[in-house]
């Protein structure tokens, strides 16, 4: 099936029991047992939810993946993928990654015992190199946020095959409508799905996909063990937006390329970094791995006070965290997503006080880069 | 032999009648065979505008059994599109038919929905239909502003003496209507005793031309009352108020002998007024279920608010039907009866503060009423009841604003007139409130 028919019919049949052509929101904390014993496979809402149970066939179909297992989070599925390895494992992360995932792994998981690497993962020789007796996961996040640094799936993928380790990819900026890490080769995909499969900012979710039996036999263990679960409303939020992906895709790529292409021609703009644009230095991988650029843009302003000016002027932007939604937000990663990032691990990647990053929205791109234009007047 | 499952038992082997309403609420009429959510401890949200049909033959089975008991009786249903009907509202009805001793129960978008329904099925151009002169605002709207458009005359006259009845109904008469308590003035009709007279005058009349009770029975909720016990042919509620509990939704239902229910299901197919599937499985989930409770704190709190006013110096009347010294007191006692067989008077006040003139009267509740709009704590000046928290509103300015001034006490409104709607707050909180606003007069 292609991919906006399983968008809307994937793990959407109507409901066995009335027909009801949209899933019902299954609002049941228990089920009742026939006998002991005896039930119809459903015994607890943490362990089996019905409307829970579509989203994660939805999105593992639209992964093309064997199985979806959905968090209350994107950061509560990053938390399982480590329930993966125990004290003393090792770990190799991008370093450039969300900074939630830099203050999880860095910050809390290696009083635990974990020993992580940041290393530069676009250049698939320094992951062959951090290699150690002990590493168990590469984790990787492509196009990197903010900086957009790609790395190369396939090359990651095998490299982890070759070395019997596990491949995870945080795909939430691409979504599987660009990119399809499983295909790749990779072995799990995350979703910060509170981001573009949500896409509207009302749910905080998560979600892990796999094709591994074992992995996944492991992951739903520890969905219900450790609890971080979705309410099934968020997940019938979630199942809504889905059904409009594609559509939604498509335009925020065709607006951020517009704006990105826009920025380049603007002096002000020291540096406008987009994937789509063939100056990115991996403009080559991007367009062999994605098949589109998604909806982020940053740009380096040079001066934090320009950037600061700017973010306080745009208007039809909306300063704030998150991305991914239908309406168009700007970010100070550097004091906002990453502030959890010390200041000399943000300055050797470029994330500069002066960066902001842009969540180009579906709203007309003619008003979007009017608005860029007037609070550039004001400077 | 094959072994029953447990859920063949539950519905063959249960004998209901030996449990409480108090766990009926929760339970509803046992297991429906009409959808298998049982193992579903709490019902799916049903969010399907539409239905599959699995070939144009079920389809037509569904038309043609929509809103056709008679030949089908009260098979699973084919559910076709939200409109018609879904399991939400279904299983709510059942429920709501079963704790109001209806045989059948249709739900509507809101209580006036409900009420627009069971006169639009009861009257036709030339019929006329006969109230209590006091009303909720809107129905009186209705009957006033929108019936005579449709040649439907309305009559109001004071029911408490049900003996009127004779010097109002016609050869027209289709419907006696009103409520008990009345909104907002608190007053007490007879339900058994109208409803005695009015079957006494059916007796001479054929089909087509006999007279229904309808009753809105909103303030009391069914814990306080089943007029349906008392001989009324229908009951309405505006779910928006006790049964839903919590002011989060808005709804209706009507209830009432099965034979209507046909038409009623087509009325509400035709004319639209659908409850939200989801609003109604908040009050099938939240409100229902936890009737009982409310209700039995919000009387006790009730019962000590209006002793509180009526003892006050300030206040010139106060009108609660579990006070002895008012009118109707009797009856009330009579009629308002909690499932187990206390008297329930219910969780609405009306009072008037002292003044030396109405217009005076008018000027100290108003004063009083901003005051508690801005410091108090535990009361909120807000139209609506049957909510978790004290509302408190004025009849002539509000709810009943409908009423021109000069009209006020035709309407048996007073200018000044307070109503209040107790909440599930701790009643000291409450009464230290009132005691500390009824200071600034
Ligand atoms: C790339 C990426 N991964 C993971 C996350 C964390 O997801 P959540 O906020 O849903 O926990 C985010 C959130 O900002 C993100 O941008
Ligand atoms: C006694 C009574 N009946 C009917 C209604 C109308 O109900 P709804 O607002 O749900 O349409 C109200 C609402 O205020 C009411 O108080």
């Amino acid at each position: 099936m292609g991919f906006q028919t399983d968008a809307i019919h994937a793990g959407q049949n109507p409901d066995p029991v009335t027909g009801a052509v949209s899933t019902p929101i299954y609002m049941t904390s228990t089920y009742a047992q026939d006998e002991l014993g005896v039930h119809k496979g459903y015994e607890y809402g943490r362990t089996h939810n019905l409307t829970r149970q579509s989203l994660e066939k939805n999105i593992a179909t639209l992964e093309k993946g064997k199985y979806g297992i959905a968090f209350s989070s994107g950061l509560s599925a990053e938390n399982a993928v480590l329930g993966l390895v125990k004290a003393g494992d090792h770990l190799i992360v991008s370093n450039n990654v969300y900074g939630g995932t830099y203050r999880l792994f860095e910050l809390i998981m290696k009083d635990y015992g974990l020993d992580f690497s940041w290393i530069d993962t676009s250049n698939p020789k320094n992951v062959e190199n951090a290699i150690k007796e002990n590493t168990k996961i590469v984790y990787i996040e492509t196009p990197t946020n903010p900086m957009l640094n790609l790395t190369d799936i396939r090359a990651i993928s095998k490299i982890c095959k070759d070395n019997n380790l596990i491949c995870v990819v945080d795909n939430t900026f691409m979504t599987p409508y660009f990119q399809n890490p499983l295909v790749a080769g990779a072995d799990v995909v995350i979703h910060s799905t509170t981001k573009y499969l949500n896409g509207h900012c009302d749910v905080v979710g998560g979600m892990l996909i796999t094709n591994d039996d074992k992995l996944h036999e492991r992951f739903r263990y520890l969905q219900n063990a450790v609890g971080a679960i979705p309410s099934p409303f968020d997940c019938w939020l979630t199942l809504r937006a889905t059904k409009t992906l594609a559509v939604r895709m498509k335009q925020h790529q065709e607006n951020a390329m517009k704006i990105a292409e826009y920025l380049q021609t603007q002096s002000y703009a020291k540096k406008v970094i987009y994937p789509g644009l063939p100056s990115h230095p991996q403009y080559e991988l991007a367009k062999k791995q994605m098949s589109g650029f998604g909806g982020m843009i940053s740009v380096d302003f040079g001066e934090f006070e320009t950037a600061k000016k700017i973010m306080n002027n745009i208007k039809v932007f909306t300063l704030a965290e998150s991305l991914g939604g239908v309406e168009s937000l700007v970010c100070h990663p550097a004091s906002m997503t990453h502030a959890s990032v010390p200041k000399e691990e943000r300055e050797k990647l470029g994330l500069t006080e002066s960066l902001v990053r842009f969540s180009v929205g579906i709203e007309d791109v003619e008003d979007l880069i009017a608005d860029i234009e007037q609070a550039v007047k004001k400077l | 032999m094959a072994e029953k499952t447990k859920e063949q038992i539950k519905i063959g082997g249960i004998d209901e009648t030996k449990y409480s309403m108090d766990t009926h609420l929760i339970y509803g009429k046992s297991v429906s065979d009409k959808w298998d959510y049982s193992h579903h401890v709490t019902a799916p949200i049903s969010s399907s505008t539409t239905f599959r049909l699995d070939s144009v033959e079920r389809g037509a089975q569904g038309f043609m059994q929509f809103a056709n008991t008679e030949e089908f009786g009260d098979k699973a249903p084919i559910f076709i599109y939200d409109r018609l009907g879904e399991p939400n509202k279904d299983m709510l009805e059942e429920n709501l038919a079963y704790v109001e001793k209806g045989e059948m129960a249709v739900s509507f978008a809101s209580g006036m929905g409900a009420i627009a329904a069971v006169l639009g099925i009861l009257t036709k151009p030339g019929d006329e239909i006969i109230s209590h002169n006091t009303l909720y605002g809107c129905t009186l709207s209705l009957l006033s502003n929108w019936y005579p458009r449709y040649n439907i005359k309305w009559s109001p006259f004071d029911l408490t003496d049900p003996a009127n009845i004779y010097n109002f109904v016609t050869p027209n008469t289709k419907v006696i209507y009103f409520e008990s308590p009345a909104n907002p003035n608190l007053e007490i009709i007879d339900i058994e005793v109208v409803s005695k007279i009015v079957k006494e005058l059916n007796k001479d009349r054929s089909e087509a031309d006999k007279i229904y009770v309808v009753i809105d029975n909103t303030f009391s909720t069914p814990f306080c009352q089943r007029p349906i016990e008392h001989g009324a042919d229908f009951v309405v509620h505006s779910l928006t108020k006790g049964i839903g509990g919590f002011g989060t939704d808005m709804g209706g239902a009507v209830i009432g002998r099965k034979k209507f229910q046909d038409v009623l299901h087509l009325y509400r197919k035709d004319f639209g007024a659908v409850l939200n599937p989801k609003s109604a499985w908040s009050i099938l989930t939240y409100g229902l279920p936890s009737l009982a409770l409310r209700q039995r704190h919000q009387i006790k709190t009730a019962v000590r608010v209006a002793e509180f006013l009526n003892s006050h110096p300030k206040i010139e009347f106060v009108n609660y039907p579990g006070l002895p010294n008012r009118k109707g007191y009797e009856t009330a006692k009579k009629q308002m009866i909690d499932f187990n067989g206390n008297f329930a008077p219910g969780s609405m006040i009306y009072f008037v503060l002292k003044g030396a003139t109405p217009a005076e009267s008018k000027e100290y509740g108003i004063k009083f009423m901003d005051y508690v709009a801005n410091r108090a704590y535990t009361m909120t000046l807000a139209v609506s009841l049957g909510h978790t928290r004290t509302l408190i509103e004025h009849p002539a300015s509000m709810t009943h604003s409908v009423v021109p001034p000069e009209k006020l006490a035709e309407r048996g409104l007073d200018a000044g007139g307070i109503r209040l709607a107790i909440g599930l707050e701790n009643p000291d909180d409450i009464l230290l409130d009132l005691d500390e606003s009824l200071k600034v007069i």
